[in-house]
């Protein structure tokens, strides 16, 4: 049973309890710490490689031209936004080693505070990747919920995907412990992916909108053109803050949007992002709670200083590599070694290495 | 600690915080299978570079300069990890010797292994043994960063030029006391220019009664109880007076020659005849003149003297001193400019003399600010000419740059104290026998009364050490305006 959030509430301040929900943490460190008994002495090979994944939706599109303009709502409300970070540490002989690691920050007036949750290793074989898929899918995703029969991934999609799973119960405990605040997720609203299954979706955006807060997702990266252009690179002589609105947005099955698909240009500068708020609210409402972000979160190039801070305090570092380098190595009696270069053995200076193409 | 690089004769080591390791300290890195050993000396330490430190710093400074707050699950603990990587150093070590065999070379022409080797700290003891610092006339000089004593060996100092320099009151004139202290137990004869008057007292104890060294302690005063005869002196002595410390031009020279001879045969040399002599020698009235102008100015510095009996003073304690060793203080304190050089030139002029002749075995001499009495010629004539008859010179200095750049380059014995001048660094790194990285990285953050010793008393492994007390009543202190109040 997943524990909730004590929520202490103060005149000023409304953040969650720090000493809740350690049912999770425990399972994902059991479930870290049981994949990675099977690695004990082996030698792996380092790799430094984060493996990218986007959501890429490229579904043709209309916008309306006529900008929505937007004005700074002062009105004090608390902003909340969640990321997850997830990082191949290098190679074994039957495997990979990978970390993940979320955050979520809360603003609220003018103090930032963050939880921090990982770095969780895990040691995925070709023999233990389904047994850890799919215990992390029954462990996080809700148990009365009915489960999503997706195909364990492939060896190079795990760490994402793990990621994923970590990001969505962070999304999902963050939406029914906050109230009254705007949650920021990075990415879309979209349900039907491998990663993000309908039902999840659906029901992490219905306990938000129970408790009074509004979702909204900011991509960094979209595919949406229209008239041939990036949604996101269209300019347009109109003074930030403003949305342009999205028009028969129609995706393919299996996937489902889940919100409201705008280009959000919240400040001066060539900077805009894709911005999807929970459909299920109501447009005026949707454009007020974007306005209200624009007044209680600091935003720099379009993208909001929370967001920002969650997703830089999940980010792995290369000095944080060696330290988790150096616990396995330390715990597990791992030797470090290298494997040879088969691009530089074989090219010379003209071999770029394995990560190049 | 992890061998890293080497580049020349400086190697890099990383070292992981549950290691101390500090500047100065001697690192041994043995490499089993070559049976062989490389010493090396740690001269600076560094955050090792660490790849995305910054973002780590960033990232804990994002809310306009003060900390984010937060909780952290860390459920693996990852972060004692991270801490420990964070906070490895780098310590940059100059390779001083290899140790084979239980032998020391000063050679660092072969590399150890990086994976097999291992680093360990050597200790100062074992080092010195090693190196042989000890000998049969110990001088202890105080405490090395492992609390070990350093004990030098007097024979280091013999025949020696030496060098004691340093910033105001970091304790070069204590450092000065010990060696002459410790001279004069071993029955060496030590003479020192003392410009502020503070080696008067070296025979009292702090609490001002007699100690050990009394009697081995002779102030002389120049014009007091230190004054010397016409007849003692030898023209050659005088000339240089009246040339160097007087400026008299060569011409006039030629005519005090003259009348000198004149006077000598007369067996009339004394300053009454010989202020006659001048009046009444057929000479250029220049020349006269010029001669008068250097009469009266020895007339007036009360240094000379037509009585016998008061001018022996010196001979007798250079006698005493030669039995039994002992100090030869040259107070010149009250003495002005010229009267300084004139007895610094007589006194450097007499011991030759000594030493000429094997009246005197050696001295050790103590030059304390050496640029305010000692005329131009003399510092090559000091490390050169002077050594060889037997004076073995010690300059201190708090201006390393008022002595010339051949005497660092032929210094033997370097006794550093804290600098933190760049110029004045760079001034000393010039001597031969330390390297300037040493120099410069070890001095600037040396604590008081902490000194660098480099050169032959440590048979070239640069030492810092603390400097031991001494039971002696301190002079020269500067007269304060507030002490009372404070």
């Amino acid at each position: 049973m997943i524990e909730q959030y004590t929520i202490t509430t103060t005149p000023k301040y409304n953040f969650p309890y720090p000493t809740t929900d350690t049912t999770f943490p425990q399972h994902f460190k059991q479930l870290a710490l049981h994949s990675l008994q099977h690695v004990q002495n082996h030698s792996f090979q380092l790799n430094q490689h984060e493996i990218q994944q986007d959501n890429i939706d490229a579904h043709a599109l209309q916008l309306k031209l006529q900008p929505l303009p937007l004005k700074r709502a002062y009105e004090e409300t608390a902003v909340a936004a969640v990321d997850t970070s997830n990082i191949k540490i290098g190679e074994t002989s039957t495997g990979t080693l990978i970390a993940v690691r979320g955050a979520t920050v809360y603003k609220q007036k003018r103090s930032y505070r963050y939880t921090r949750i990982g770095p969780y290793i895990f040691h995925i074989t070709e023999n233990n990747k389904k047994e850890v898929y799919n215990t992390l899918q029954k462990t996080l995703a809700n148990p009365l919920q009915e489960q999503t029969h997706t195909a364990t991934p492939n060896l190079q999609q795990m760490p994402t995907r793990i990621a994923n799973l970590l990001e969505k119960w962070l999304q999902t405990t963050l939406t029914k412990t906050a109230i009254n605040t705007l949650i920021l997720f990075d990415g879309s609203l979209t349900g039907g992916t491998p990663e993000t299954p309908i039902v999840q979706m659906k029901q992490i955006l219905e306990t938000a909108r129970k408790n009074n807060n509004t979702v909204m997702a900011f991509s960094k990266m979209t595919n949406l053109r229209f008239n041939g252009y990036l949604i996101t690179e269209i300019p347009l002589a109109h003074k930030p803050p403003y949305l342009i609105e999205t028009e028969n947005l129609k995706p393919k099955p299996p996937f489902v949007l889940f919100g409201d698909v705008y280009v959000a240009r919240l400040t001066s500068g060539n900077y805009a992002f894709r911005l999807d708020v929970d459909k299920q609210v109501p447009q005026q409402q949707q454009i007020r709670a974007i306005e209200k972000l624009l007044g209680n979160d600091h935003l720099s190039q379009s993208y909001p200083e929370t967001l920002r801070l969650a997703h830089i305090l999940c980010t792995f570092t290369a000095n944080e590599v060696i330290a988790m380098k150096h616990y396995i190595a330390r715990r597990y009696g791992l030797k470090i070694i290298n494997r040879p270069d088969m691009h530089r053995l074989l090219f010379g200076p003209f071999g770029k290495g394995e990560g190049y193409s | 600690m992890k061998l890293y690089k080497k580049e020349g004769n400086i190697i890099q080591i990383l070292c992981f915080p549950n290691e101390t390791v500090e500047k100065g300290d001697y690192l041994l890195i043995e490499d089993t299978d070559a049976g062989k050993a490389l010493i090396a000396q740690v001269i600076d330490t560094q955050f090792a570079s660490i790849p995305g430190i910054l973002e780590e710093l960033l990232r804990s400074l994002p809310d306009g300069g003060e900390t984010i707050q937060g909780e952290d699950f860390d459920p693996l603990q990852i972060a004692p990890h991270i801490t420990y990587i964070q906070d490895a150093s780098l310590l940059i070590c100059k390779i001083r010797a290899t140790l084979e065999n239980e032998k020391l070379s000063p050679t660092s022409a072969w590399l150890p292994s990086r994976s097999q080797s291992t680093i360990t700290k050597l200790p100062i003891p074992t080092l010195l043994k090693l190196a042989k610092v000890n000998g049969k006339l110990p001088i202890t000089m105080g405490t090395t960063k492992d609390s070990s004593p350093l004990t030098i060996d007097a024979s280091s100092l013999d025949g020696r030029l030496n060098i004691v320099t340093g910033k105001k009151e970091t304790g070069k004139s204590h450092m000065s006391k010990l060696l002459m202290l410790n001279l004069i137990s071993y029955k060496a004869t030590v003479v020192v220019f003392d410009l502020n008057g503070e080696y008067q007292s070296l025979g009292m104890s702090s609490d001002g009664k007699r100690n050990a060294y009394h009697d081995k302690i002779h102030v002389l005063t120049p014009s007091h109880n230190f004054k010397i005869a016409l007849k003692q002196l030898n023209l050659h002595v005088l000339l240089e007076i009246l040339i160097h410390a007087l400026h008299l031009p060569g011409t006039s020279a030629r005519e005090f020659r003259r009348i000198w001879q004149s006077l000598k045969e007369r067996d009339m040399l004394n300053l009454h005849e010989l202020g006659e002599a001048i009046r009444n020698w057929h000479c250029n009235q220049h020349v006269r003149d010029a001669l008068f102008s250097r009469y009266h100015a020895l007339v007036n510095s009360g240094f000379f003297t037509d009585n016998i009996a008061e001018a022996t003073l010196l001979e007798e304690t250079l006698c005493k001193t030669k039995e039994q060793g002992g100090v030869i203080a040259v107070n010149l304190r009250n003495t002005s400019t010229i009267d300084r050089q004139i007895v610094v030139e007589y006194l450097l002029g007499k011991l030759v003399d000594l030493l000429t002749g094997y009246r005197l075995k050696a001295v050790f001499l103590f030059a304390e600010e050496a640029h305010l009495y000692l005329r131009e010629t003399y510092w090559d004539d000091i490390v050169t000419r002077m050594r060889h008859f037997g004076i073995f010179t010690t300059f201190i200095t708090n201006q390393p740059d008022t002595i010339r750049e051949n005497i660092y380059r032929q210094a033997d014995n370097i006794f550093l104290f804290n600098f933190t001048n760049e110029h004045d660094l760079e001034v000393v790194s010039r001597a031969a026998r330390v390297d300037a990285e040493t120099v410069k990285s070890i001095a600037r953050d040396l604590p008081p009364h902490y000194c660098l010793a480099l050169g032959k008393v440590v048979r070239d492994f640069p030492m810092v050490v603390k400097v031991r007390a001494l039971d002696v009543k301190t002079m020269g202190e500067t007269r304060l305006f507030f002490k009372d109040m404070n």
